[in-house]
């Protein structure tokens, strides 16, 4: 921890520890920035470690990020510092001064090893989640289940004395005091989050008095595993499992009810679906589930498909309607629903016995102080007032928001916020001199291949984790008496420091050449021996570590016998393996610092400034022969930005900028090359001639096709036009439009349907956007929109209120009973059927608007796909590696993905996806060699038969037949997963560090020992 | 017969089950101490000759723990390591061993309660079955 | 390919019962790409007969070993001082690598481990079909590339027959009808007219039919 430059401002403090925090907190770790880290709870995590699974995979899937985390950049520039908050800031960007305020904790983190002591026997005063476990212990799969220690609740403990005495590390520490510090810091990310809606208030609902209706939050834990009923789907009331459940949705959204929001809180019509979805996957099937909704706002990347599965797969039935009351008839549990449909003007009644409330977010009186202490403003409904192009920039300089506190939003869009608002805090920090790192000593590897094996065991005692319940001296005889065991020795503590360095020095003096320690699990500690061996002048996969406590003594401790006699086994085990194991060498390769853009839009544009202005070469490949893409067409937006000015300038930028080059015309033709050092080769330029650039990153801001399908005559008749043809349209012929009476404009034109299945997100603000200009130059218009869901969310919402409010007519058509559109002469002729009245319409418009949103660039998507070796969704977008945590990454590394190539999104949101990118590549970018680890598989050619079973079997592709005819797997390219050793008919591939003799060593050992 | 103890061997994936146990010790849930673990990087890295090989040594069961459908780390190896327990299964019984010695079972990285519970469930299992005949004839 | 699969481990068992030390050889040819005798399935075997013998309360002494090739003498010569200290051969090839080396190691005896099944193709990661019997006067040229000889079950030489439907042979749903295939070939290539063509009966000495076949080939032959 660089802890001696507290006083310096080269760091960025971040707000909050929630998912966001944390993915900002690691962007800039891993670029090699500095953080502070703060949260007001007592460990990390924030809002998703109450999530029993996520949208739309239904999996928690933070372990798989997890691995990927850099351990030591974590502990070297990241300070952690929970039950903190902010008192006081003053200064301004680039040297900025903060104090914060931490609360007394009573527990020494130093010391404490979370054994648990205190819990056992103070249950009520103990604050504790293993890590973030105790609320949903899918969680607590994540390393940076930090801190994992306790806290103490003075205020109830009775007998403190007795407390202290508990803890025989002697952690507590009763003298913990509220700490204040003054820290200097060049930037700050606020993602502190939002609260959830409290619908207590709304009697209607019967929250506050009827335990069978509860929150989506509640639910959630409902259906947890670790939550009260133990992953039982219950009746809080009765116990019994309900047979039907239904969900209101915009409880606390869209300006509905006493204090809620105006806004549409985003995340929620998913949020239900999936609850509906685990319902029914994980519980019966035949429980009925009902989502009583207004529109469906599935309009994230591939959320339709979602929907789709709910209606088609799982049978979840949708009413759009929303429920007038909740009551519960006297003397029994059912809860009765009076609704009505949206085709009738009947009173409908209906049993459930569990209703949900779809809560939406809301800002907590907490964040807004904490706004109001950093000077940045807030909109009326209380969330920051940001820039209109870049939604993480607010109006104080300096300062960046980032997750629900930005606004109301789901997890991938918080993680893109989250990384983009690192980018901008780390451009704010000091020109770092690349500090001449004092040269690390050059670390000599002693060659051990030919020593006979030498081990030393090292058993800890771990205080009384492992020391209470087995004799650790006995452990220590009896590894003593193993082959070629040459020393044996208790450690106590082992990873302490006065024991590593015992440890190194043994090994120093005994000529060891092999190491097992008995300890705690190699998860957490493996690196950190690893180190040790180094330090020892041993290659660093020469140790074992025996997980003698937490799969030993810690679940055996009321079989102390039994519990010893496995350490002994786990213990001989390892020796057996390590004898077994040679030294390996990390595959790293150099890092080649240049950067590819391929395309030159907002979003290529934005990525390629963010990296060119911290130093680094980027190249962009546009396709056309200009700058701008998609948003050379747009005028302005919903909010009244104008996007030509926007893109003018930024097009200056880039073409004056030093570290810029700009290719037209470009097509990219072939690429190789690995992670860090990549060659692309494109032919650019009238001339068509070839070049080849070699770069190190390569961003994918290809964009998105604004969709044109052949329906409702357009490209038929001239009244016809698409929604971004209408804005053109108004712009120029103002005249003509005040004298249009009548407007029509339909939704989901190409968009939702069977050919092309995903919403294209951007059109409903658009129609909305469109209707408001329209009734900007002629107020008398008559604008009817017909739609299937209007999906203006967040923020959008006050302007679709708005445009009701001017008299447009927003009118629900079924996807089975499309509009009609007819040429009429002057005008069109639209029918459409109205459910209110139960009869067709017609309507002579003047001017017919198609939302016809957009598609992916099928042919040129495909082709790159091919180049580059990139998954693409079903619809011909690029796929990300992980939809939900990392949704800028591409599976390959050191490929990355933002704006519309990803999926349809609006300028705001392609700008935050840009910025995000440059954080993504920084992180690498900041690398001077990019270390892939020793666990590859490696083919011996002898032995192999060119079978291609490897082919086949690798889930990456990576083994191939080489001109010599054998397999060959490329080590930078292996994921070390093992498939292809254990298919393997020949026995040619061995899993380096997983080797089968290593394997059958251990299992030999364990009967060996049995038998003899 | 009625003090037997059964060793069983437990290949467990590190990105899962692995978790999943040194979890179930940090919640100090107990499980029977027959459960021996071998971390492997993936269940599909189990190779069929590394169970048979346990059973020939004497084990009176073997367990293979991957990460719940759909949660490989490796996209199916979890999936693989299924199919490969089902085809060990039916060699098993070739060799006239019970195939009951063997499983796969599915655990999540954060399921510490499941990997007691499992162990405990298998043990069990394996404790009514008896001693494998094959260790009980090799000690003849 | 030449493919194979495992005998059922209760014939094996029975073979090697009289002996004491065993001599389990594999081949890295045909069999290790079809996932039968290769390394792998020697060490699964070894370790099956081992588990046997043991619950039977013997125990027997298996050296595993894979060559090369187990059809070729010189191979098969390298094999003089293992198969020294055996008591009898398991052969993983197929059938010509067991008959290689019996003829070679007349004294002692050898069993095959496999049943050898047929010349084949891999349709899949584990999946071998059928699609070559050696009939010795290729017909593929006329066929439109799909042999009626290893893929139709009656081995029609104009067909399809009577038992042709959707496509599918009468004898199971998941067998293609080859004729069937011939035919959407034939179509492709812009050849139907070639269907007409009568192939007349087959003369089968050239597979086999005349005796054992051999090749030689004058300009190598010793």
């Amino acid at each position: 921890m660089q802890n001696s430059k507290t006083n310096q401002n080269n760091k960025v403090l971040v707000v909050g520890g929630g998912l966001g925090g944390i993915r900002t907190a690691l962007d800039l770790a891993e670029a090699k920035k500095n953080v502070i880290l703060i949260d007001k709870d007592y460990t990390i995590g924030g809002l998703m470690t109450q999530l029993d699974r996520t949208f739309p995979t239904n999996n928690c899937d933070l372990c798989t990020i997890a691995p990927h985390l850099s351990e030591s950049n974590r502990q070297e520039y990241i300070e952690l510092l929970t039950m903190t908050t902010v008192s006081n800031v003053s200064g301004e960007k680039g040297n900025f001064s903060v104090t914060l305020t931490s609360k007394p904790r009573y527990i020494n983190l130093e010391r404490c090893t979370a054994c648990g002591d205190c819990l056992t026997h103070f249950p009520g005063c103990v604050r504790f989640n293993p890590g973030l476990d105790h609320r949903a212990p899918t969680c607590m799969r994540y390393p940076q289940a930090t801190p994992q220690a306790y806290s103490i609740d003075l205020d109830k403990c009775e007998d403190v004395e007795a407390l202290v005495k508990i803890c025989k590390a002697g952690a507590i520490n009763l003298d913990d005091m509220p700490i204040n510090r003054e820290i200097k810091c060049s930037s700050i990310v606020l993602s502190p989050g939002a609260d959830v809606f409290d619908p207590s208030h709304l009697d209607y609902l019967g929250y506050s008095n009827l335990p069978d209706v509860v929150t989506s939050l509640e639910y959630e834990r409902i259906l947890s595993a670790s939550g009260p009923t133990g992953g039982e789907l219950l009746c809080p009331s009765t116990g019994k499992q309900p047979k039907k459940v239904a969900w209101i949705q915009c409880i606390g959204s869209r300006g509905l009810q006493k204090e809620a929001g105006a806004y549409c809180s985003n995340a929620c019509c998913m949020f239900a679906l999936k609850e509906a979805i685990v319902t029914k996957e994980r519980f019966q099937k035949d429980i009925e589930t009902t989502i009583f909704y207004m529109d469906m706002r599935t309009f994230g990347k591939d959320y339709e498909l979602y929907l789709n599965r709910a209606k088609n797969e799982f049978d979840v039935r949708f009413l759009r309607s929303r429920p007038h009351s909740i009551l519960q008839p006297d003397g029994t549990t059912d809860l009765t629903l009076s609704y009505t449909k949206e085709d009738s003007t009947k009173r409908f009644e209906e049993q459930f016995d569990m209703v949900v409330l779809s809560t939406g977010f809301k800002t907590s009186a907490d964040t807004r102080q904490l706004a109001e202490k950093m000077g940045i403003e807030l909109n009326s409904d209380f969330f920051p007032i940001t820039e209109e192009f870049n939604p993480v920039v607010t109006t104080k300089p300096g300062v960046y928001v980032a997750g629900t506190f930005e606004g109301p939003k789901d997890i991938p869009e918080t993680m893109v916020q989250a990384s983009a608002a690192a980018c901008l805090a780390a451009a704010d920090l000091p020109e770092t001199i690349v500090e001449a790192q004092a040269p690390k000593e050059e670390l000599v590897e002693r060659d051990v291949l030919l020593e006979e094996p030498k081990v030393g065991v090292f058993i800890c005692d771990c205080g009384d984790n492992i020391g209470s319940v087995v004799n650790v001296d006995n452990l220590v005889a009896h590894a003593a008496a193993l082959p070629y065991v040459a020393v044996a020795k208790a450690e106590g503590h082992g990873c302490s420091r006065s024991s590593m360095e015992d440890i190194r020095k043994t090994i120093v003096e005994e000529g060891l050449n092999r190491v097992v320690i008995g300890g705690c699990s190699p998860r957490t500690h493996e690196e950190k021996f690893q180190d040790l061996l180094q330090k020892a002048g041993l290659n660093k996969y020469l140790v074992e570590i025996a997980n003698i406590r937490d799969q030993a003594t810690w679940v055996h401790s009321g079989k102390p016998k039994e519990a010893e006699k496995k350490a002994e086994d786990l213990i001989a085990m390892s020796v057996a393996s390590v004898v077994q194991a040679h030294p390996l060498e990390d595959q790293t390769i150099p890092m080649n610092k240049n950067v590819l853009v391929v395309g030159g839009g907002i979003t290529g544009m934005t990525a390629a400034l963010n990296l060119a202005d911290r130093g680094y070469q980027v190249y962009i490949a546009e396709k056309s022969d200009k700058l701008g893409g998609l948003a050379n067409f747009l005028l302005t937006t919903l909010e009244g930005g104008d996007i030509q000015a926007f893109v003018a300038n930024m097009i200056e930028k880039v073409k004056s900028h030093d570290n810029i080059q700009v290719i037209t015309r470009a097509l990219i033709v072939d690429h190789s090359g690995m992670p860090g050092m990549f060659t692309t080769g494109m032919q650019s330029g009238p001339q068509m001639s070839y070049r080849q650039i070699e770069h190190g990153i390569t961003i994918l801001a290809t964009g998105a096709k604004s969709n044109r399908p052949k329906q409702y005559l357009l490209d038929e008749s001239p009244l016809v036009k698409t929604q971004l043809e209408t804005q053109r349209y108004l712009f120029e012929n103002p005249d003509k439009v005040k004298q249009w009476q009548n407007v029509v404009m339909i939704q989901c034109v190409g968009s939702r349907t069977k050919d092309n299945p995903n919403c294209s997100r951007i059109c409903c603000q658009n129609a909305v956007k469109n209707s408001l200009a329209i009734l900007d130059i002629n107020p008398d218009a008559r604008i009817f929109v017909l739609y299937r869901d209007m999906r203006t969310y967040a923020f959008q919402e006050k302007y679709y209120q708005m445009a009701r409010e001017r008299g447009v007519v927003f009118v629900r058509y079924d996807q089975d009973k499309p509009p009609v559109v007819e040429a009429a002469g002057d005008t069109i002729d639209v029918t459409y059927y109205d459910t209110i009245l139960g009869m067709n319409v017609t309507v002579c418009a003047d001017n017919l608007c198609l939302s016809t949103g957009m598609i992916a660039d099928q042919e040129s998507n495909k082709e790159l796909a091919m180049i580059f070796k990139l998954p693409r969704t079903e619809d011909g977008y690029f796929l990300e590696d992980h939809v939900k945590l990392r949704p800028v990454d591409m599976p390959v590394p050191g490929f990355f993905v933002a704006g519309t190539a990803h999926s349809p999104k609006l300028i705001r949101e392609s700008v935050t996806q840009a910025n995000a990118v440059a954080a993504r590549a920084q992180t690498m970018l900041a690398q001077d060699e990019i270390s892939l680890g020793a666990t590859a598989a490696i083919v011996d050619g002898k032995l192999c038969a060119a079978c291609l079973i490897c082919v086949r079997a690798c889930p990456f592709g990576v083994p191939f037949i080489n001109a010599d005819g054998y397999s060959e797997i490329d080590p930078a390219k292996c994921h070390g997963c093992g498939m292809c050793v254990s298919e393997c008919p020949a026995k040619a591939i061995q899993l380096m560090q997983f080797e089968d003799d290593r394997i059958l060593a251990k299992v030999e050992q364990l009967f060996e020992r049995i038998t003899a | 017969m009625e003090n037997f103890e059964p060793v069983i061997v437990a290949f467990c994936c590190h990105y899962c089950a692995y978790t999943a146990a040194d979890m179930a010790g940090s919640q100090r849930l107990p499980y029977p101490s027959n459960v021996k673990i071998i971390r492997v990087p993936c269940s599909g890295q189990v190779d069929s000759l590394h169970i048979v090989k346990a059973f020939e040594k004497g084990a009176d069961g073997v367990y293979v723990a991957g990460c719940l459908d759909g949660d490989c780390h490796f996209k199916n190896g979890n999936v693989k390591a299924a199919k490969r327990i089902a085809y060990v299964q039916k060699y098993l019984e070739e060799i006239g061993l019970e195939s009951e010695r063997l499983e796969m079972v599915n655990i999540s990285a954060g399921m510490g309660h499941r990997f007691a519970e499992v162990a405990s469930t298998i043990t069990e299992k394996i404790r009514k079955l008896g001693p494998s005949p094959i260790k009980a004839s090799a000690s003849l | 390919m030449i493919t194979a699969e495992r005998k059922p481990l209760e014939e094996l068992i029975e073979y090697i019962k009289p002996f004491k030390r065993i001599l389990l050889l594999g081949c890295n040819e045909c069999v290790t790409v079809c996932a039968a005798g290769g390394r792998k399935e020697v060490g699964m075997l070894a370790s099956g007969l081992q588990m046997a013998r043991l619950k039977s309360g013997t125990s027997v002494e298996i050296q595993q070993h894979t060559i090369e090739r187990q059809c070729d003498p010189e191979y098969v010569e390298e094999l003089a001082s293992m198969i020294d200290g055996a008591d009898a051969v398991l052969s993983m090839a197929c059938g010509c690598g067991v008959q290689q080396i019996a003829m070679r190691y007349k004294d002692k005896p050898v069993f095959p481990a496999l049943n050898t099944k047929f010349m084949g193709a891999s349709e899949r990661q584990g999946v071998w079909a059928e699609r070559c019997q050696g009939c010795g006067d290729c017909l593929l040229g006329i066929t439109g590339g799909i042999c009626p000889i290893s893929r139709c079950a009656k081995q029609l030489m104009n067909g399809p027959c009577g038992g042709s439907t959707t496509g599918k042979c009468e004898i199971s749903e998941d067998v293609d009808c080859a004729w069937q295939l011939i035919w959407d070939r034939l179509k492709t290539l812009g050849l139907t007219e070639r269907y007409l063509d009568i192939i007349p009966a087959k003369d089968w000495r050239t597979g086999g039919g005349s005796g054992p076949r051999k090749i030689i080939r004058e300009d190598l032959a010793e």
